[in-house]
């Protein structure tokens, strides 16, 4: 039977690790995401999971570890965030060039500087093209739910990728909501033991990542796009069976809110989704014709689903909670990737960023009601005034 | 949680009880007389099939292998310059854990990191403490040629002073070219890790000792580590037939000690009768060839000193080659 509990982000991750049965786990404490290793080394110590614990020396020498271990067979579990998924960067892309299908979560951080502990997409997005699957999840739930769903995303044979499963730090990781936490026998069945058909075993011994000439590089990295290519017909199959087996109901890419007849939209993923849908009730409750579109992965780029959706609306805001200094946009690093999703589309909408919760700030709902005012206005005219808002300090909101 | 079951390798008692079968086969392309080569054909030797190798990035990984033409038989894989010591602890861990499980039918293997002096204590040194303090069984070679030489011959910590490098060129003002005298690795791991019971040093140039060495680390339970010096005729400037010729040369002047520490205690030392003048081993090296009087008189200096460390001297002949 599912059990119901409160628990917070960290926790409700940790219960998603021991349904999917880790082996490996390798910790290094960093905030916010520091609870899901505590509640996963107290499972190990009651015996309540059967996994070898190992103490990172720093989350370069966690990813390692992690490599090795699903080099080995086994199935692999690390995490971070902040400057620690910083601090893991050589490591990535020989773990997704190895095709070794390890998970990472992250409670999401901001850099330093100034030293801050608050949520930030920033650490994630500044990594995410190494090869990985990668996306948010809104609540305790979700997180948890996604730690098995990406294994079984990830360890299929078509796509043989490691996964960065993210919530957003604090919002997500330390607030306590319900989590409806399935039965191991249902999980079990969902996602069978891991089986790398190319391990590091000396009865069958293989090589891995020998040095390559140049003339080689080109169809070597062919294979890991080829990979990416097979991953959405794979996440479509894997949530569809989820949603089946645990009984939840969650869209593989895109999540449309109060959509029907709207105008204009918030774009956006992970904690942050929670205010907006807030938000939009009152503000269609006063006739505003918005809504809001929660987006559930960031690799691969949902591009097709995003052109389809977005184009049915007259303005969108996209939500970014990181910067990307200097870029094409001079906002975040959203907007590239939306409005290249919506080049060929015969409908364009109006497309601005509004940079909001930098630093691990709240977006208040009074903020949500302002953005709003801007994507009406952008609606009814048909175009923007401002590619990029900075929330708090751009007029009027 | 219980122990898996682990391999016992037998120690030899002479070069004609070396394995004939070559683990580590053609395929590779190392410099004529690379020492470090030699040193990787007699570590995979020491621990066989049933071993899983790990090749940080460095001249064992660039010039051993090419796509599809590798020269290890056994499971391998790359890691980075940095990671040796992780990625064999998750190697290692995992094992662990598809045995204890039943998922693995068979003994841990063998697990061997081949780290250069750069991949072992330098860029690679926080991996490999780690590893040695979390107490994973593995292996750690470390095969010395003292320099970065896959980068091009740069100096490392293991370069010794008045070693010319291509960024310690001697000149003018830097006459010496190296001006600081080597780490001394073997310590910085012995010093503070707990769940290491195995430190050795060994040279290529006596195999059975080698080889001997490499098999007592994996027997050992837990870490162990074995400091393997491998002269290497480009980044030293000797000619290639010579490498043995200096490999036996560091050990007669004392520039090179072979030596054991098991369980906290010194073991073993190899002692010459009479050590020869460090300037004999020096004066085959270009590497060498700019210093004067007096750098080699600071050089034969240390060496005097150092050959006194470590520990509890015990005189026992190491066979060479042809003695064995
Ligand atoms: C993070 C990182 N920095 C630098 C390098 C460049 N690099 C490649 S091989 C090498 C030399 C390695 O030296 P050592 O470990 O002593 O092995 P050797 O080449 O001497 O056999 C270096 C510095 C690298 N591969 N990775
Ligand atoms: S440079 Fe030295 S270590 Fe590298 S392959 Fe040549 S001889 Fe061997
Ligand atoms: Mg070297």
């Amino acid at each position: 039977m599912p059990k119901e509990a409160y628990m917070a982000g960290c926790a409700a991750t940790a219960n998603g690790a021991k349904l999917a049965r880790v082996e490996v786990i390798t910790s290094y404490p960093i905030r916010p995401y520091t609870g899901i290793m505590m509640e996963l080394s107290r499972m190990v110590a009651a015996g309540e999971l059967d996994a070898e614990f190992v103490h990172g020396e720093g989350e370069h020498g966690q990813v390692s570890v992690t490599q090795g271990a699903s080099a080995a067979g086994a199935r692999a579990y690390t995490g971070s965030s902040g400057v620690g998924v910083a601090y893991g960067m050589e490591v990535y892309s020989p773990i997704s060039g190895g095709r070794y299908p390890c998970q990472m979560a992250i409670a999401d951080r901001a850099y330093d500087p100034p030293g801050d502990f608050g949520s930030e997409h920033t650490d994630v997005m500044s990594v995410n093209n190494q090869g990985w699957i990668l996306g948010w999840a809104e609540t305790p739930e979700e997180s948890m739910d996604n730690c098995i769903i990406y294994y079984k995303i990830g360890e299929d044979p078509k796509v043989m990728l490691p996964q960065w499963q993210v919530q957003d730090g604090y919002f997500v990781s330390h607030i306590p909501n319900k989590v409806s936490i399935p039965d191991q026998a249902q999980v079990d069945e969902y996602l069978p033991p891991y089986n790398c058909p190319h391990a590091l075993n000396p009865q069958n011994p293989t090589n891995h990542g020998p040095q390559i000439f140049p003339d080689q590089g080109p169809a070597i990295d062919l294979q890991r796009a080829q990979a990416f290519l097979n991953t959405p017909k794979v996440v479509e199959q894997a949530i569809a069976d989820y949603n089946k087996a645990i009984g939840r109901n969650y869209s593989a890419w895109l999540e449309e809110y109060k959509t029907d007849g709207a105008e204009f939209v918030f774009f956006l993923m992970g904690a942050h989704c929670r205010t907006a849908r807030f938000a939009v009730d009152h503000l269609r409750k006063k006739g505003a014709k918005v809504g809001m579109v929660k987006l559930r992965f960031v690799r691969p780029w949902p591009t097709a689903q995003v052109c389809e959706v977005l184009s049915k609306f007259k303005a969108v805001g996209v939500i970014e909670s990181q910067t990307c200094y200097g870029g094409a946009m001079k906002g975040g690093e959203l907007q590239h990737e939306v409005r290249a999703s919506l080049y060929d589309s015969p409908k364009q909408p109006a497309v601005c960023s509004f940079m909001a919760g930098l630093g691990g700030e709240v977006i208040s709902l009074e903020e949500f009601y302002n953005m709003a005012k801007i994507l009406e206005k952008n609606a009814k005219q048909g175009k923007v005034d401002q590619y990029v808002y900075w929330v708090g300090f751009d007029n009027g909101i | 949680m219980a122990q898996v079951p682990t391999q016992e390798l037998e120690l030899l008692k002479n070069l004609r009880g070396v394995d004939q079968k070559e683990y580590y086969v053609p395929g590779h392309r190392t410099c004529a007389g690379c020492g470090p080569a030699l040193c990787y054909k007699l570590v995979s030797k020491a621990a066989g099939a049933d071993s899983i190798f790990l090749g940080p990035t460095g001249c064992m990984y660039v010039a051993n292998c090419s796509y599809m033409c590798t020269p290890f038989s056994y499971a391998w894989t790359h890691c980075q310059i940095t990671n040796g010591g992780g990625v064999a602890s998750g190697v290692e861990s995992a094992y662990n854990v598809l045995i204890r499980k039943g998922k693995y039918k068979g003994k841990l293997p063998n697990i061997v990191v081949m780290a250069g002096d750069g991949g072992a204590i330098d860029i690679g040194l926080q991996a490999a403490s780690a590893m040695m303090y979390r107490g994973h069984d593995v292996l750690f070679v470390m095969y010395d040629n003292e320099s970065y030489a896959n980068t091009g011959i740069q100096t490392s910590p293991m370069t010794p002073y008045g070693g010319k490098t291509t960024f310690t060129p001697p000149g003018k003002m830097v006459p010496e070219g190296k001006k600081l005298f080597p780490k001394d690795a073997p310590q910085l791991f012995i010093g503070g890790h707990p769940a290491l019971h195995y430190v050795a040093t060994a040279s290529i140039g006596y195999p059975v000792d080698l080889i001997n060495k490499c098999r007592k680390g994996l027997n050992y339970k837990g870490p162990a580590f074995v400091h393997i010096h491998c002269p290497c005729p480009k980044g030293w400037l000797y000619d290639c037939k010579d490498t043995i010729r200096v490999a036996k040369m560091a050990v007669e002047t004392g520039f090179w000690t072979n030596y054991e520490w098991e369980n906290g205690e010194y073991t073993y030392q190899h002692i010459p009768k009479t050590y020869k003048p460090v300037k004999e081993y020096m004066k085959g090296q270009e590497r060498f060839n700019h210093l004067n009087e007096e750098h080699i008189a600071k050089m034969q200096a240390f060496i005097t000193a150092k050959v006194k460390a470590p520990g509890k001297p015990i005189e026992v002949p190491v066979l060479g080659p042809r003695e064995a």
